[in-house]
Order: C-alpha cells, then structure tokens, then sequence
C-alpha cells in the first residue's frame, strides 16, 4: 500500500501544483480553472445527467464496436493461421490496412453512416479488427507443433485441436492485441466525437468549450482521460487471472 | 620470497537480490596468487567463484575484508586487471578490429602505434582477414579469441577470466585451451581462471582453487604445476591422477550444490 | 514484392465491386476516379501543400518526441528522482486517450501549429520514453564492466557503450511514434480545419465528397506507407552490425 503511494505520489503534487498555480492565476484565469471548480463542475454534471447520458452513449459505441471487433477479428485470426485459402485470401488485406492511420477513415464513416452512433461503431469496429486480427493469427501460429502433434496422436479431430489447443496457445498473443484494440477504441471514440457527434463525451467537450464553460470542459476530458486508464488497468486485472496457468 | 601480487584476506560477500532474502555468496575467502601464476577457481555452480572474480576485477565493491593488489586495496575496475566473460561482451556495434582498439583509445594510446598493436593481437589469436567482420557474423570461437584478443592489447598485468570456453562447442573448447596456454607460455602474466570443468582446470593451471558449495569457501589448493606440452596429456597418468584426486574433492559439494537449488 | 501484389489485387477488387452496382458511386467511388481525382490535386498543387503542411507538424514534432523522449528516457534510468517523478505519468499516461487533451491545448495555445504540434508530442513521446527506459536498463552488464575494466570514465561508458547498446530498441520505439506522429496530425487538423490531409479530407466530407474523401485516405495511407519504409530503410543502415534484420513490416 504505502509502494502504491509513494509511486503515485508525483502525480497529487502535480495536482497540488494545478490548484495552487491556478488559484494564483499565474496563468490566465479561465484557461487554468483551479482542479476544486473542475471537480466541482464534474460533480454537478453528474447530478444533472449530462455526464452520465453523454458517457452512456459514448460506451455503448465504443463496447459495441469493440465487441464486434474482438469477436469477428479473432475468429478470423485463427482461421487466417489454421486455414492456408483463408491466409491467402485475407494476408493482403491485413497487410495493407495495417500502416493505414484508423483515424483516417472518420470522414468515410460520417460519409456513409452519418453522424450518430453507427458511424463511430463502424470506425471502431474497423479500426480495432486489426490489431485483435493479428494477434490472434501470431498467437495461433505460435501454437508449439509438439502440443498439435500429442493432442493429434491422442485422436483428437482438426477442429477439437483447434479448440483445445490452438485456441488456448493462441490466448497470451490475442489478449494483448484486445489490449491495443482497447486502447485504440477509446482514441478512435474520442477523435470522432470530437470532430462530429452529436452526442458522447467528445460532443460534450467541444460544446463545453464553444460555451467557455472551461471548468466543465476540462472535468470531461478528466474523465475520459481516466475512463481509458482504468479500462486498461481492470482489463489487465481479468486477463491476469486467465492468464494465471503460464506461470 | 617476494610478496603476492593478489592478496584476498577473509573476503565475504553478501548478494542482495532485488526481492527475497539476502544471501551469503562468499565466507571467510582468502587467497594469495603470485605474479605470472595461473590459478583456477574451480568449484559447483553457485558457488560463487564468479563473483569471487568480479571483487577482484573491481566490478563489485568488497564490503568485508579486504583486497589487495601489489599490496594497494582495489578501488573500482582498471586496466591493469583485465577481464574475459563467458559471452564474449563485445561491442556488437563495433568491428573486430573496433573492439580491440576500444582499451587502446581509452590508454590515449597514438592512433599509428595502437593501429600496428591491434593488427599484432588480431594475428596472434588467429583471427587476421576477420579484424573487419562484426561480432554476429562471427562463431563463438572466433567470438571469443576477439574477446581475449581485445582484453590482451591493452596489457594488463592480470587476467580474470569467468568460464570463458564455457559457451563454446565441446571441440572449439578443447582448441581454445591449448591456444590460451600457448599464448600464455609466451606472454606470461597472472591468470585467475573461473571454470566447473576439472581437466580445463588441471590442464590450465598451476593451481587448483578448489571452492565449497555456497556459501563459497576454499576448500582446498592443489598443485597441478607440471609439463603440459605433451600432446596427449589428457591421458597421461599422472593428469589423470590429478583430475581424480581433484574431482573427488568437488562431487561433494557438486552433489551439495544440486541440493541446494531443488 | 507480396505487397505489392496485395496493393494490385486489392485494386483490381476494388474497382470491380465499385463497377458492379452493389455500392452506389457515392458509397463506393470508383478506384479510377479517386486516382483521377489525384491527379487532379497533384496538378493544381492542392495535393503537394496538403501533404507538405501534414509532414511538416508531424515530423518537427516527431523530432522533439525523438530527442525529449530520450532525454526523459536516459534520465529516467540514471536519476532517482527524475524516475520517480516521471514513472506515474508514463504509466498513467500511456493508456489514456490523450487526444482528449486536445481542446486545452488549443485553450492554451490557440488555433495554430503549436498547438497541433503540442498535441502530437503529448501523444508520441510515450512510447519513445518507454522503449529508452526499456533499453537502457536491459544493456548488459557485461559490456558496461569492460568499458569500465578498459579504463572508460562514467561519460564515457554513457555515451560509448549504452546509448550505442540500447539504440536498437530506442529505434523501435522511434518506429512506433512515427506513424502515431502522422495520425495525430490528421486528426488535429480534421478538428481544427484548414489546409492538411486531414483539413481537406473534412472538408470534402461536409461537402459530401466521397470521391475526394476516398482520395484523402488514399493518399494518407501513401504518406504512412513511405514513413514507415524511410524508417525501416534508416534503421537497417544504422543497425547494419545487428543480427535481427530490420523490424518487420507487419507485427
């Protein structure tokens, strides 16, 4: 316990700093709000709804996206690394879209999906597919030959060794990449609804800051900034357990 | 009869693991070592001969008792005890050549005079036409004649050497033993030999630490001085009576050492 | 080579589905007339300012990601307090969505480059401190005790032996806060507007310009393409003495 704090200790200092700095305006007032009016202006936030309603909305695209994209982007993986025509076909299209940067594909999901929800959980989902792609396909060719080979020899079909062992080998490599993808979906759900919502944590930072009300604003992006820290945090916490027969 | 050169008076040494419990690596060692003899550690993994020799090279601080050289305490590493590790420890950015010229630029040696004594070092450990390749395009062999080759040039007066053939292939090890001694029989200096294998030890030395399982002591110091030019010492009797003699004293503590890791 | 096959299947895909009739051209415009469309920004010089403008803000921020990363990096490993101090930050930093801060640094900065650059940094640095740390603390011990053991001063052992040591893995590091330096730039310029990849693919979109849309990531993917190659290319020429060969094009 006493590890945790004096690790994290840097970080109450800055936050110290912030409210001193700013209480002193040392820097121009409104654009340092002091952290206590930020705080104060989350809290408020919270009570009237207008955090909770936007955050709903923007959880909802950005699980919903994810989700998808765990899901079809794994299943895929596998296939691509047990399935050599399914390699062949897909390998192309993998290896292109990988140095693409996901955020530019924003203006062709409004373009085709219009403002609201579908078109962010259609970047996201795009956008995440990737990395859960080629984790999957790494940790499924990495299955070492010699477990294929004993669940062979013990009479197993391809599609129970896929299951019983490729699936459990390939776990480690595909964890890691729904990490990334975790990460990216955030990034991806905050530029697009900084740049085009209507509704979401991103709208509500850009209408915040149009209307000057810069304590609010900052207590949004506060709160985002930590939503994807904490994701990543608990997210590393579940997979441990799972993870637990590696060590 | 003059002073030893090296002089290790009840030295402890006590390895302090990042997590865990601390443990005693060494206990009470004392050795003396005089100028140009070649002395193995030889003793059980574990047993702290390794890090025996970084005390001496100045690599670890001596906390108790007490290291001398030339009758002056050791304060830190230096050139006048040079060192050859086990992996090599090249510079991989740099050539053949590079490496070796590395301890030469460090003296302030002139760029014409370390030049000629660089290409010298490259020849006599073989390595001529190579002094341009880098370490990965090198073997483990011609790796570690560089190594020896690079600590050699800048002339120290002592050579700690920690299981340097031990990364090597068991016949480019037996090539390298008799290399090592006959550049040794030409430019003698003071050698401390770490190594687990008891005829490199025999046929190396002049004498045979022989360690305890941990925590490290000197158990005991056989003579092994004698004609090593013969071509099939390996199984002259009076070797191989010395390798059994040797041995007997070190599969005590090798079984002890075992014990301890399970 | 296998890429390059890729990039010509893909097109060959592409164009026909867009012939076929299942998208409509606004949905889907032909390959052909993205290209054309191209073509015609190259001509008219739209296309060279945009790409020149986007370039400029991620590279001269990438540059500082570079040189501060490392800075902040080798301090990090050296310093006590310079590590305790920054560990919080990098740690808690790197898993947020930073872009979020966006909006301040425009509160702070203003509508320009700054600001554009500002948040780039905010964003690419990470990974060039982590890989640093990373590689300074794996260098062997062995190379630094022979520096030592050949007579070499701490600044010495500093700049010759671990800096030469950990470069591989800083490069990679490098490698990654490039492309992330280009997808910063282009979402900073989608929000602010203006000239840019991303200012003009946003505009073309609010005009609904799918053609010109689809050009803009067309030509993004170029841009990251060439980036990612330069650097490979640099990282084999300076890694020349390394065994691995260069990082890999595709994870």
């Amino acid at each position: 316990m006493k590890d945790a704090f004096i690790r994290y200790l840097p970080l109450l200092l800055l936050a110290i700093a912030w409210e001193v700095i700013a209480r002193l305006e040392l820097v121009s007032g409104s654009a340092l709000p002091p952290l206590s009016d930020v705080v104060a202006a989350g809290i408020e936030m919270i009570k009237d709804g207008e955090l909770v309603s936007n955050g709903a909305s923007s959880l909802y695209r950005a699980g919903t996206g994810l989700a998808l994209a765990v899901l079809i982007g794994g299943v895929l993986g596998i296939a691509m690394a047990w399935w050599k025509p399914v390699n062949v076909l897909l390998a192309p299209i993998v290896e292109i879209f990988y140095p693409l940067p996901k955020s530019a594909l924003i203006p062709v999901t409004v373009i085709w999906l219009g403002f609201g929800d579908g078109s962010k959980i259609l970047l996201i989902f795009l956008g995440c597919m990737l990395p859960v792609t080629i984790g999957a396909f790494n940790g499924a060719r990495s299955s070492e030959q010699v477990l294929v080979w004993s669940a062979r020899s013990m009479g197993a079909s391809r599609l129970r060794m896929l299951w019983d062992v490729v699936v459990p080998s390939a776990m480690p490599e595909l964890l890691n990449g729904i990490r990334t993808a975790l990460a990216l979906s955030f990034i991806l759900l905050v530029s697009s609804e900084l740049i085009v919502a209507q509704k979401g944590f991103g709208h509500l930072i850009g209408v915040l800051g149009a209307n000057g009300s810069y304590d609010a604003m900052y207590a949004v992006v506060l709160t985002v900034a930590f939503l994807g820290f904490a994701a990543d945090r608990i997210y590393l916490q579940i997979t441990k357990r799972t993870l637990a027969w590696r060590d | 009869m003059a002073a030893a050169q090296i002089v290790i008076d009840r030295v402890n040494h006590l390895y302090r693991p990042p997590r865990g419990r601390e443990v005693l690596a060494l206990d009470q060692v004392s050795l003396e070592v005089a100028n140009r003899e070649f002395v193995a550690l030889l003793g059980p993994s574990g047993c702290g001969k390794s890090t025996l020799l970084y005390l001496i090279g100045g690599f670890l601080p001596v906390e108790t008792g007490a290291i001398l050289i030339d009758g002056q305490k050791i304060a830190g590493p230096g050139p006048d005890r040079g060192i050859v590790f086990q992996h090599f420890a090249l510079f991989p950015w740099k050539t053949v050549r590079g490496n070796i010229l590395y301890g030469l630029e460090r003296q302030g040696m002139p760029k014409e005079e370390r030049e000629k004594r660089a290409m010298d070092f490259i020849e006599l450990v073989g390595l001529a036409g190579f002094e341009e390749s880098y370490p990965s395009q090198l073997s483990g062999g011609m790796k570690q004649r560089t190594a020896i080759a690079r600590t050699l040039a800048f002339d120290p007066k002592i050579l700690l050497m920690d299981e340097p053939f031990g990364a090597l292939d068991a016949q480019t090890r037996g090539l390298m033993q008799s290399e090592l001694l006959r550049i040794w029989q030409r430019t003698p200096k003071t050698v401390i030999f770490v190594t687990h294998d008891v005829q490199e030890a025999v046929y190396l030395a002049d004498r045979v630490a022989v360690m305890s399982a941990r925590p490290g002591r000197i158990k005991t110091i056989v003579n092994t001085k004698f004609d090593k030019n013969d071509p099939d010492i390996f199984k002259n009797k009076f070797f191989v009576e010395k390798v059994d003699e040797i041995w007997n004293l070190v599969k005590d503590e090798a079984i002890k050492a075992q014990g301890k890791r399970a | 080579m296998r890429v390059f096959f890729s990039v010509i299947a893909l097109a060959i895909a592409w164009e026909v589905l867009a012939r076929s009739g299942v998208f409509t051209p606004f949905q889907l415009p032909a390959l052909s007339a993205v290209l054309g469309r191209i073509w015609t920004d190259a001509v008219s010089g739209d296309l060279w300012i945009n790409t020149a403008l986007t370039l400029y803000r991620a590279l001269v921020a990438f540059a500082i990601c570079a040189i501060g990363g490392v800075a902040i990096g080798m301090a990090m490993s050296r310093n006590v307090f310079a590590n305790w101090f920054f560990d919080p930050i990098v740690s808690v930093g790197f898993p947020m969505p930073k872009i979020a801060f966006l909006p301040v640094v425009i509160l702070w900065l203003g509508v320009y480059d700054v600001s554009k650059i500002t948040i780039i940094v905010i964003d690419a640095i990470f990974p060039v401190i982590a890989a640093t740390v990373i590689a300074i603390q794996g260098v062997e011990r062995e190379l630094i005790w022979s520096a030592r053991n050949m007579g070499a001063s701490n600044r010495e052992v500093l700049h010759q032996v671990v800096l030469p040591a950990a470069l591989p893995q800083i490069l990679t590091g490098l490698q990654v806060a490039l492309p992330l330096s280009l997808i910063v730039a282009v979402v900073a310029e989608m929000l602010m507007g203006g000239y840019g990849l991303g200012g003009a693919m946003m505009t073309a979109s609010r005009f609904a310009n799918s053609t010109s849309v689809f050009a803009g990531i067309v030509e993004i993917a170029v841009v990251g393409y060439v980036l990612v190659k330069a650097m490979a290319l640099i990282r084999r020429r300076l890694l020349i003495w390394h065994q691995e060969a260069a990082a890999p094009y595709t994870q």
